[in-house]
């Protein structure tokens, strides 16, 4: 399995401390809306001024979901700071989230 | 809708033996699940599924979940199927679905992406059928049961509404045989086979088992199978009995002596015993025959368990046959082989294999008692009765040597060593006599079906000529004593 092109430019050109954040949804599946709801109002509560969310419809752009190899959805992809980290799920438990993008609740 | 059950759709594997057993193929547009252990084969016989399908015309997707493509292509040119080439035809896709297995669950989720990729691959290709290998490996990120079913039924539910013919296979572990931990999986499918692999008496063996097949009737049996030069190789002995060929002509012994006993010679395509002890010639008997043959230029496949090809060319010319005139315009084949060396499966498959391409007119196995070092009676058996089963579909006379021990004669079990005495269609039997001044050899045909035969002992030597008869054998007794049955016997 070929590395993943993990790293965009924009990724790259993200500053010191920027999240850059890539959500995999499938359509309007309610697992889906949920997570992108759970993901919005966890970073305005702890990464303010400091996040990017990227969406991604894997039902619109299967090949985007090839290179990233994402089967289950909704998944999250911390792509910037490295190292990358992949959340499945709705996002629902924000304490997990949150310990597994490496944000700590003092960051807010 | 009562009445008369429509025959479902299907769709030939086209894997050997496979579609006689499934009666004509997977149900078409259906789900089946492939279950077995470890090296059970799983992934080769879906790969064969799709790779003959799309030889064929029939483009198809095989998503993988823990091997990785490479392995797969690897696995499919090990069996002569160029797989590279197909997926750059836009025949096959294969989708590398592994999970990097360092994934942190929160909350709900499910499989639209793998569904998302595998249409896309899907309707890229026009796939009308697809293979899902190692889908334990996916069901893996499931803790809960209930959730598992859930994806399970949206993925059957998919597949289905795609109309898509699917092969699902799922590892099982060897101490649980009925593979219960998928039962969902199994409600769920249209069609079942367990693949199963076990070691009797120190030799692998592999079995095939369908356990159901919604809308239609299947071989309820266990049936072996072998991975061959071209894929994997069942035996079904389903339909054997119905497709013998009815015994042909008569063919000389090669012997006049036995011919006349034997009012004409042995018949083709029928399965003929020479027993004995020990010395009695019966490899000399079954040479006589084969160098016979092969001077009217039919083909004779001689099947060696007992001795190298070498020591059984030297041994003949003491009797002054000599076979190297056969062997080199290549109307003789000698095929030898360990008994032990593996199991009865992969030497059936060999003789099948060289029965094939060389298509002979005659088959000698010497001998049968040695066959029972494949692993066990039950081993020897499985290989006696589904080898003769395909020679005598085939036309092809089988002359199979049998040692017996000593002091047992006329016993029909333990001439035929194996008990498979009812396929056998006339029995030679060769055993010496102690007189007071000398050891004497005699000849006496048991039983020869749908021709009659002589019912004497009658003496022989063996010499530099051969098998010689001092005195002239006499043809079987009157028109009016003679057993002749049309249909060939029972």
């Amino acid at each position: 399995m070929s590395k993943p092109p993990s790293a965009k430019p924009r990724a790259r050109k993200a500053q010191r401390g920027h999240y850059l954040l890539r959500l995999f949804m499938a359509g309007n599946g309610s697992n889906s809306q949920k997570a992108l709801a759970n993901l919005r109002s966890l970073c305005q509560e702890h990464l303010e001024g400091r996040y990017t969310i990227e969406t991604v419809d894997v039902v619109q752009d299967f090949e985007a979901a090839v290179r990233d190899n994402i089967l289950v959805t909704p998944a999250l992809i911390l792509v910037a700071p490295l190292p990358r980290v992949v959340v499945l799920g709705n996002l629902s438990d924000v304490p997990t989230v949150l310990a597994a993008l490496r944000v700590s609740d003092g960051d807010a | 809708m009562l009445g008369k059950r429509q025959p479902i759709p299907k769709v030939p594997t086209k894997i050997a033996g496979l579609d006689e057993i499934l009666e004509g193929g997977l149900p078409r547009g259906r789900t089946t699940v492939v279950s077995g252990g470890p090296g059970s084969g799983k992934t080769v016989l879906g790969l064969e599924f799709l790779c003959r399908g799309a030889m064929a015309g029939e483009p198809g997707v095989f998503v993988t979940f823990e091997e990785r493509a490479e392995a797969i292509r690897l696995n499919a040119s090990a069996m002569g199927w160029d797989l590279a080439t197909l997926e750059k035809a836009g025949k096959i896709a294969i989708i590398e679905a592994r999970l990097p297995g360092e994934e942190i669950v929160s909350g709900d989720f499910d499989i639209q992406g793998l569904l998302a990729i595998v249409d896309g691959h899907v309707k890229r290709v026009g796939a009308r059928q697809i293979v899902m290998d190692a889908l334990d490996v996916l069901l893996r990120i499931y803790d809960d049961l209930k959730d598992e079913r859930n994806e399970l039924s949206r993925l059957h539910d998919w597949l289905t509404d795609q109309e898509l013919t699917s092969v699902l296979s799922v590892k099982t572990h060897h101490d649980d045989n009925q593979g219960s931990q998928y039962e969902f999986l199994d409600f769920m499918a249209d069609c079942v086979i367990r693949l199963d692999h076990r070691v009797l008496g120190q030799v692998a063996t592999r079995r095939l088992r369908v356990i159901k097949y919604r809308g239609s009737g299947f071989g309820t049996n266990e049936y072996p199978y072998v991975f061959g030069e071209r894929g994997i190789v069942l035996f079904p002995l389903t339909t054997a009995e119905l497709t013998h060929q009815p015994l042909g002509t008569k063919v000389s012994t090669g012997l006049k002596g036995l011919d006349l006993m034997l009012e004409g010679g042995f018949r083709r395509a029928s399965c003929v015993l020479i027993s004995g002890n020990s010395g009695t010639g019966k490899t000399t008997l079954a040479s006589t025959f084969a160098r016979a043959a092969c001077h009217r230029g039919e083909r004779v496949l001689y099947l060696n368990f007992e001795e190298s090809k070498e020591a059984m060319i030297s041994g003949m010319l003491s009797p002054g046959i000599d076979l190297r005139p056969s062997l080199d315009d290549k109307t003789l084949l000698i095929q030898t082989a360990m008994p032990e060396s593996t199991g009865s499966d992969n030497h059936l498959n060999r003789v099948m294999e060289t029965i094939a391409s060389f298509k002979p007119d005659h088959l000698i196995l010497d001998a049968v008692s040695a066959c029972v070092r494949m692993g066990s009676k039950q081993a020897a058996f499985d290989f006696m009765m589904r080898l003769v089963s395909v020679v005598k579909e085939r036309g092809v006379t089988s002359i199979l040597t049998n040692q017996i021990s000593s002091g047992i004669v006329n016993d029909d079990e333990e001439l035929s060593g194996i008990g498979f005495s009812s396929v056998v269609d006339a029995v030679v039997q060769l055993r010496f006599v102690e007189t007071d001044e000398e050891m004497i050899r005699q000849m006496l045909v048991v039983k020869s079906r749908g021709s009659a035969h002589s019912n004497r002992r009658q003496r022989y030597v063996i010499t530099d000529r051969g098998i010689e008869f001092p005195d002239t054998p006499r043809s079987p007794p009157g028109r009016a004593e003679k057993v002749c049955r049309k249909d060939g016997g029972k």
